[in-house]
């Protein structure tokens, strides 16, 4: 019998607990057992071994006070109870990321590589203009091609190119509107400690039942929610750190706000708001052993055959693949962010 | 003054170590056996057959147990690198070659088949499907009429054992040629989920999963006749070299308890106990559909299995070990 039964006992509740046993026995604890097979009921235990009274403790003293369990279980049938209403409403919004995904996973795999090397080298060195990053990124892609990696990278970069656009796309007017609200960046930051630190596994196994799990959404939703952080946070910041004394200056021309958000915030945020995008795409990329756990092709995949079948070598080339992917949007996206720098420092 | 005080604390503490020493040491009088550490693996049967290793090795043979959180090749990689844990149990030893390995260098002994029945693995449907279309039960059945199923077979994610079989049996049945899609899963919590979804909203549902497990108890599934057992095909399947594949059914599973060869020089007793431990298929489906009726966590399906079954466990005890534990034989 528990700790706390002689409360109940004294509030008087002993005919409700009683009400609360299952006929037939339900679960029996382990200590429970230890005690009959001991033979006698549990010594009453010292201040020292006093549990806290938890709902499990207080459920062991009476039978009709629900136990922790009944809570999680509550939260899985509220889920289930309203998953068709938020499916209605999901489904079709998130339906472009779907199309989205398969529309750059065909066009990556379906390219021939002769195509596709020059033309991803040809984008580096528009962006970057640095020869150097772009014989080294040819001499990565033709060693991931020569080592049979290539389709793995193709796939990818082809989620990452879609996931980081899209964060950009949506994050950075988020940004935009935090920075002009104090409200709503209250309201915000606590969302976005939370998507930075829920492990994806816990919103992602409930999604599976809101959308079919062969959706390249699925994964898609996973890598843009825990990516999208960064270049919202960054926005924010830059926007809010434009020197208010420029801000003053565009008042006194004159400027709406549209004005001066366009051709004066933006402009001057710049810098914080790349920066924000190259953190993106690092964190998208360190979402893809997660993605792949949700069935996203690519370098994951290879990761999670080399973890699951020990295969020690595979783990490791295929996660120093995704380093490497890593360094080179990395370096192009900061020699993008410096020449844009450079145009700023006229 | 200071130097006093701080003299008889000395002094307490000393003695209290005493106290604990000789206390410590009074329980310890009656163990007969060691220290011990026996695995337990991350899904429910193995979760219930380590606590009813762990409960009858403390209570009856007043072991030391040490459970070690664990997975099939991880167990076996540590038991050939490191001689630990001591007992691993619920290995199935298909999805672990080195294993096999082990057992042939003498580093481990398979005692005992844990699961008597084996474990069953299949090509499922759910039963709500099976009884409206009743043609599915065949793979005949499935290939003529792929829009009833979905379109979709569920592949095992890439490391599984069976994801290897299901890949040679892919091609023999043509399933890509008969309209059927195979998506392959990243992850056995993905697959588990699909099951689960499809149940939840009664649609249908194409694909691979094994038994004894939580999910089947919960969800009743119905097995697709894949047509008779040829052992010789089946170990083509099962080779990534091989590329005869044919269509053959998996056989039952070899699921076993293996202990380190020092550990069975060192406590004969308690193997010869675990070497008597196993469950069949319909008890340990009977605990696991007890386990999910009841919201039940394992350690509490483990002491139901114990106050059910106390007719079948009572035999793997010697004479000593069931005098202990006499209160719950009866």
């Amino acid at each position: 019998m528990g700790t706390y039964e002689p409360i109940f006992s004294a509030l008087g509740l002993r005919s409700w607990c009683e009400s609360g046993e299952q006929s037939g026995g339900g679960p029996v604890s382990m200590a429970d057992l230890l005690a009959q097979n001991a033979g006698t009921d549990a010594p009453a235990p010292s201040i020292w071994e006093m549990p806290f009274p938890s709902m499990d403790e207080l459920h062991e003293a009476c039978a009709a006070f629900p136990q922790s369990r009944v809570l999680t279980k509550g939260l899985e049938d509220g889920f289930l109870g309203i998953k068709d209403g938020l499916s209605l409403v999901l489904d079709p919004i998130t339906q472009p990321l779907s199309w989205f995904l398969e529309g750059a996973l065909w066009l990556f795999e379906t390219t021939p590589w002769w195509i596709m090397i020059p033309a991803l080298l040809a984008v580096v060195l528009v962006v970057s203009r640095s020869r150097k990053l772009t014989v080294f990124v040819g001499l990565c892609l033709l060693t991931f091609a020569f080592i049979d990696y290539y389709s793995f990278a193709a796939q990818t970069l082809a989620v990452i190119f879609v996931c980081a656009i899209l964060c950009v796309v949506l994050g950075v007017p988020i940004g935009i509107a935090m920075a002009r609200s104090d409200r709503l960046q209250r309201a915000i930051i606590p969302i976005l400690d939370m998507l930075q630190t829920l492990p994806a596994f816990v919103y992602l196994i409930p999604l599976i039942f809101l959308f079919s799990v062969t959706e390249p959404k699925l994964y898609g939703i996973a890598i843009i929610l825990y990516a999208i952080v960064p270049v919202i946070r960054l926005t924010d910041l830059g926007i809010r750190l434009v020197d208010p004394d420029v801000i003053e200056a565009a008042d006194a021309f004159g400027m709406t706000d549209r004005q001066k958000l366009m051709k004066v915030q933006i402009p001057l945020a710049l810098p914080n708001i790349m920066a924000g995008v190259n953190q993106t795409i690092m964190m998208s990329l360190s979402m893809v052993v997660i993605a792949s756990l949700v069935s996203a092709p690519g370098l994951g995949v290879l990761v999670l055959r080399g973890i699951r079948n020990l295969e020690l070598g595979v783990g490791l080339v295929s996660g120093l693949g995704i380093v490497v992917l890593a360094v080179i949007l990395d370096r192009t996206t900061k020699l993008a962010l410096a020449r844009i720098n450079a145009g700023q420092d006229r | 003054m200071n130097g006093l005080i701080s003299g008889s604390l000395k002094a307490s503490a000393v003695a209290a170590a005493m106290a604990f020493a000789i206390g410590g040491g009074a329980s310890d009088a009656h163990a007969d056996c060691g220290e011990v550490s026996i695995t337990e693996m991350n899904w429910a049967s193995a979760s219930v057959v380590t606590n009813v290793a762990k409960f009858v090795m403390e209570q009856g043979y007043g072991c030391k147990v040490t459970v070690v959180p664990s997975d099939t090749v991880p167990a076996a990689t540590s038991l050939a690198e490191n001689g630990e844990p001591d007992i691993a149990t619920e290995m199935w030893i298909n999805s672990a070659p080195v294993y096999q390995k082990l057992e042939a260098e003498g580093k481990v002994k398979t005692i005992a088949n844990v699961l008597s029945d084996g474990g069953a693995e299949h090509w499922l449907i759910p039963k709500y499907l099976a009884d409206k279309h009743p043609e599915l039960k065949t793979i005949e059945g499935v290939l003529a009429n792929p829009e009833l199923v979905g379109g979709r077979f569920h592949n095992c994610p890439e490391g599984w054992g069976c994801r290897i079989v299901n890949d040679s049996l892919k091609q023999a049945f043509d399933l890509e040629g008969n309209g059927i899609e195979v998506f392959d899963h990243g992850s056995g919590e993905t697959l588990a989920g699909s099951i689960a979804a499809a149940y939840a909203d009664e649609k249908p549902w194409f694909g691979y999963y094994w038994a004894p497990t939580a999910l089947l108890g919960k969800y009743e599934m119905v097995p697709v006749d894949l047509g008779p057992y040829n052992d010789e095909i089946h170990q083509c399947n099962r080779n990534t070299e091989c590329n005869r594949v044919g269509k053959s059914p998996y056989p039952s599973a070899r699921v076993v308890t293996g202990v380190t060869t020092t550990f069975a020089d060192r406590e004969p007793e308690v193997v010869e106990m675990l070497s008597k431990l196993s469950f069949t298929n319909q008890q340990m489906g009977a605990v696991l559909a007890w386990k999910e009726d009841n919201n039940a966590s394992s350690e509490e399906a483990a002491v139901h299995f114990l106050t059910t079954y106390n007719d079948v466990w009572g035999d793997w005890l010697n004479a000593d070990a069931k005098s202990k534990l006499a209160r719950l034989l009866k």
